[in-house]
C-alpha cells in the first residue's frame, strides 16, 4: 500500500515540476518507476495512476508532443493544480472546524484543510454550546461536479403522480428543504426554471454537452421554484381548541381577538381564532386537516370549503 | 481507506506542515481527523517522497522529535491541492447547515461560508434551510445547557393526544431532516429521550440545577428506533397522496397501477398516522391496522360537525 502511495505522491511531484511535458519514458528515467520489463504492463500500471491521480482531482493534462499525434506529454500545470489563498480569519478558521465537529461529518474535513493550510490556526472560541448538526444524507456526489463546472445533466425523474420522463437540465442550485434535497435549475425541454426532487430521480444523473455551458441568473431564487406550484399566500383566520393553541402560536399564528363558537363540541365553549399570515394555502389546509376536530377556519371561505370537502371525502 | 485517500491526505499535510514548523503531531490528528498511527505512517512515506532518482539530494526531509514535526526540502507541494467539487459541495452544505442552525450566535461562521464558497466555485444556491417551527425554543434551551438548569416542557409527542408535561435534564440541540429536537434526560421516563422542537407547547428554564449530564461522546441522532411492539401499518396511497411517501419513513414502497402507491411501515404513535391519513383528504386507504379507518372516518365526522 506504502509502495503505491509513495509513487503516486512522486508522479505528482514529478509532473508539477516538470518543465515541459514528459512522455512515459521521460517519466520512467526521471521517477525511476515503471520499470518491469513487460512493457504494456508497465503502460498499463502509469494509466491506473494517472486515473487515480485524476480523480483526486490532480489536473493531469495529455499534450501531443507531434503534429501526427505519436509521442504523449503529460504535465500538471502549477495554475489549475495548487489552490489560491483563502483569506481566513483566525476566528473563521475556528468557526469553520466547530461546523465540522457539530456534524460529525468527516467527509468534509479534508476539504477544511486544504482550506486552512495556509490561514492563521484557529482562535479560541470559548463559551459555545453548538447544537449537533445531522445533514440528510444528500444523492449529491453526480451533481456536484456539473454543478461546479457549469455542464448540464440528464436524468430521469418521476413526478409526484407518478409519471416518469427524461429530463435535461442546466444545474443552478441545491438545497435542501424540510429535509429533502432538490435541484433547482433550467429544464431545456420546458425553457423553464424547476426544482427537482433528488430522491425522485429514477436513473443516475449525468453529465451531458460541454463545460460552462450556461450562466446562472442573477437574480435566481431557488425556494420560490421548491415552494412547488404557486399559489398566491393568504391569511387565513382558524379557530382552535383552547388544548392545542400552541400548534397555532408555534406557526406564528396570532390571536386576533375574536372567539368561535363551533357546532358540536362537548360541553360547549368559545374558541380563540388565530390568524397565520401569508401562509401558503396547500400547506395550511393540510396542517388544519391533521389537527382534525382540534381546528376549524373560519375564513377565508374558499379554504373553509377546501378543509369541508376532504374532510367529506375521508369521512366516506 | 484506500491509497488514494492517503495520497490526497499527504498532499494536503505537506503545505500545512511548511506553514507550521514543529506542529505536533496531536495537532495534525486533529486537523485531518485521523488517528496516531495513520499521521505516522504518512510522515514516514513522506520522507521517501520528492523526486527519487537523483542521489537523495531531491527527496522530502521528515523530522520528527518528542511528537514535533519539521518538513523541510517540500517546496514542490507549498500549496495544497484545489478542492475537488465533490469536497466543494459537502463543505459548504455542512458548515452552511450549521450556519444556518447558530449563525447568529457565531457571525464568524457566516463570513466564513461565504469566503469558502467562492475560493471553492459553489453557486450561491448551494444551501441548507431549516424549517422556522419549533425555532423559538432554540434560544432559551442553549442557554439552559450553558447554565447547566432543567426544563420543564409541555410536550405532545406523535401519540400523544394532548401535551404532557415533562422534567428534562438538557444535553444538546440537534438539528436532523431540516428540524430541531433537544436531547437529555427525561425525569419521568428516568431515560434519554429526544424531543422534536415543534411539538414543545411551552417550556421553561428552571432554577434547579442538572444532576444528570451528558454521556462522554457524542450522542446517537434523534432516529426514531423502531420496537417489537410497534403496530405495523399498511396504507394505499392514491395519486393525490402520494407525497405522503415522502413524509413517512417507509420500510416499503410499493408503486401499484393508476399511480397509486403501497407503503408498509411499522409505529409507535397511531395518533400520527391518523393525521396522516386525514391531511391524505379521502386518498389514502388504511390496510392494517383494523379499526384505524374506522376511527379516521369518525374523527371527519366529528370535525365536519364543527362546521355545522
Amino acid at each position: 500500500m506504502s509502495a503505491k502511495v509513495e509513487r503516486l505522491v512522486n508522479l505528482t511531484v514529478a509532473l508539477l515540476e516538470a518543465r515541459r511535458p514528459m512522455t512515459f519514458d521521460d517519466i520512467r528515467r526521471r521517477t525511476r518507476y515503471y520499470q518491469q520489463d513487460d512493457h504494456e504492463s508497465a503502460r498499463r500500471m502509469f494509466e491506473r495512476d494517472k486515473d487515480d491521480l485524476r480523480r483526486l482531482g490532480v489536473p493531469v493534462e495529455t499534450r501531443s508532443l507531434d503534429a501526427f499525434d505519436v509521442e504523449t506529454g503529460y504535465v500538471v500545470d502549477r495554475a489549475n493544480y495548487e489552490l489560491p489563498d483563502v483569506d481566513l480569519t483566525a476566528e473563521e478558521v475556528a468557526a469553520l472546524a466547530l461546523a465540522l465537529r457539530t456534524t460529525g461529518d468527516e467527509g468534509a474535513r479534508l476539504g477544511l484543510a486544504k482550506l486552512v493550510a495556509r490561514a492563521p490556526d484557529p482562535a479560541d472560541l470559548a463559551g459555545h454550546v453548538p447544537a449537533q448538526v445531522a445533514l440528510t444524507d444528500a444523492p449529491l456526489d453526480d451533481v456536484a461536479q456539473p454543478l461546479v463546472t457549469r455542464q448540464a445533466v440528464r436524468f430521469r425523474y418521476r413526478r409526484a403522480d407518478g409519471s416518469d420522463s427524461e429530463r435535461t437540465v442546466d444545474p443552478y442550485a441545491v438545497l435542501s428543504r424540510r429535509g429533502s434535497w432538490y435541484l433547482v435549475g433550467r429544464d431545456h425541454d420546458r425553457d423553464a426554471v424547476r426544482a427537482f426532487r433528488l430522491d425522485r430521480t429514477t436513473s443516475r444523473i449525468t453529465p451531458v454537452g460541454e463545460p460552462e455551458a450556461f450562466v446562472p441568473p442573477d437574480d435566481l431564487d431557488p425556494d420560490a421554484h421548491v415552494s412547488g406550484p404557486t399559489e398566491d399566500d393568504v391569511d387565513v383566520d382558524v379557530a382552535i381548541a383552547p388544548a392545542a393553541r400552541w400548534e397555532a402560536e408555534l406557526r406564528g399564528g396570532v390571536p386576533t381577538g375574536v372567539e368561535h363558537l363551533p357546532a358540536g363540541v362537548e360541553p360547549a365553549g368559545a374558541w380563540p381564532v388565530y390568524r397565520l399570515r401569508e401562509g401558503n394555502p396547500w400547506r395550511t389546509v393540510s396542517w388544519v386537516l391533521a389537527l382534525g376536530a382540534d381546528a376549524v377556519v373560519v375564513a377565508p371561505d374558499e379554504l373553509r370549503a377546501r378543509v369541508v370537502a376532504a374532510l367529506e371525502a375521508v369521512a366516506g | 481507506m484506500s491509497a488514494t485517500d492517503d495520497v490526497a491526505r499527504m498532499l494536503t499535510l505537506v503545505p500545512w506542515l511548511l506553514e507550521r514548523p514543529g506542529a505536533s503531531i496531536e495537532e495534525i490528528v486533529t486537523t485531518f481527523g485521523t488517528d496516531e498511527r495513520t499521521i505516522r505512517a504518512d510522515l514516514e512515506s513522506l520522507d521517501f517522497c520528492g523526486l527519487p532518482g537523483l542521489g537523495g539530494g531531491d527527496l522530502f526531509e521528515v523530522d520528527i522529535v518528542e511528537d514535533r514535526v519539521v518538513v523541510r526540502m517540500a517546496d514542490e507541494l507549498r500549496r495544497p491541492l484545489r478542492l475537488t467539487p465533490r469536497e466543494a459541495l459537502r463543505l459548504v452544505l455542512t458548515v452552511d447547515a450549521v450556519a444556518e442552525a447558530m449563525g447568529e450566535e457565531l457571525p464568524a461562521l457566516r463570513s466564513a461560508v461565504d469566503k469558502v464558497r467562492s475560493a471553492a466555485g459553489v453557486p450561491d444556491g448551494v444551501r441548507v434551510q431549516l424549517e422556522a417551527e419549533g425555532g423559538r425554543w432554540v434560544a432559551p434551551i442553549r442557554e439552559a445547557i450553558a447554565a447547566g438548569r432543567r426544563l420543564r416542557l409541555s410536550y405532545q409527542g406523535r401519540s400523544d393526544d394532548s401535551p404532557q408535561d415533562r422534567l428534562l435534564d438538557p444535553w444538546a440541540l440537534h438539528v436532523a431532516e431540516g428540524n430541531w429536537y433537544v436531547q437529555g434526560y427525561d425525569h419521568g421516563a428516568e431515560d434519554r429521550r429526544t424531543f422534536r422542537l415543534d411539538r414543545i407547547a411551552e417550556l421553561t428554564v428552571l432554577t434547579e440545577p442538572v444532576t444528570h449530564t451528558a454521556p462522554a461522546g457524542p450522542l446517537p441522532p434523534p432516529r426514531y428506533a423502531p420496537s417489537p411492539d410497534d403496530t405495523a401499518v399498511e396504507l394505499v396511497l392514491g395519486p393525490g397522496a402520494r407525497w405522503l411517501a415522502d413524509v413517512i419513513d417507509a420500510d416499503e414502497v410499493e408503486d401499484l397501477a393508476g399511480g397509486r402507491r403501497r407503503v408498509r411501515f411499522s409505529t409507535d404513535a397511531l395518533r400520527w398516522v391518523e393525521r396522516l391519513v386525514l391531511m391524505g383528504a379521502g386518498e389514502v386507504e388504511v390496510v392494517a391496522p383494523g379499526g384505524l379507518g374506522e376511527d379516521v372516518r369518525a374523527e371527519a365526522r366529528t370535525a365536519l360537525a364543527r362546521y355545522a
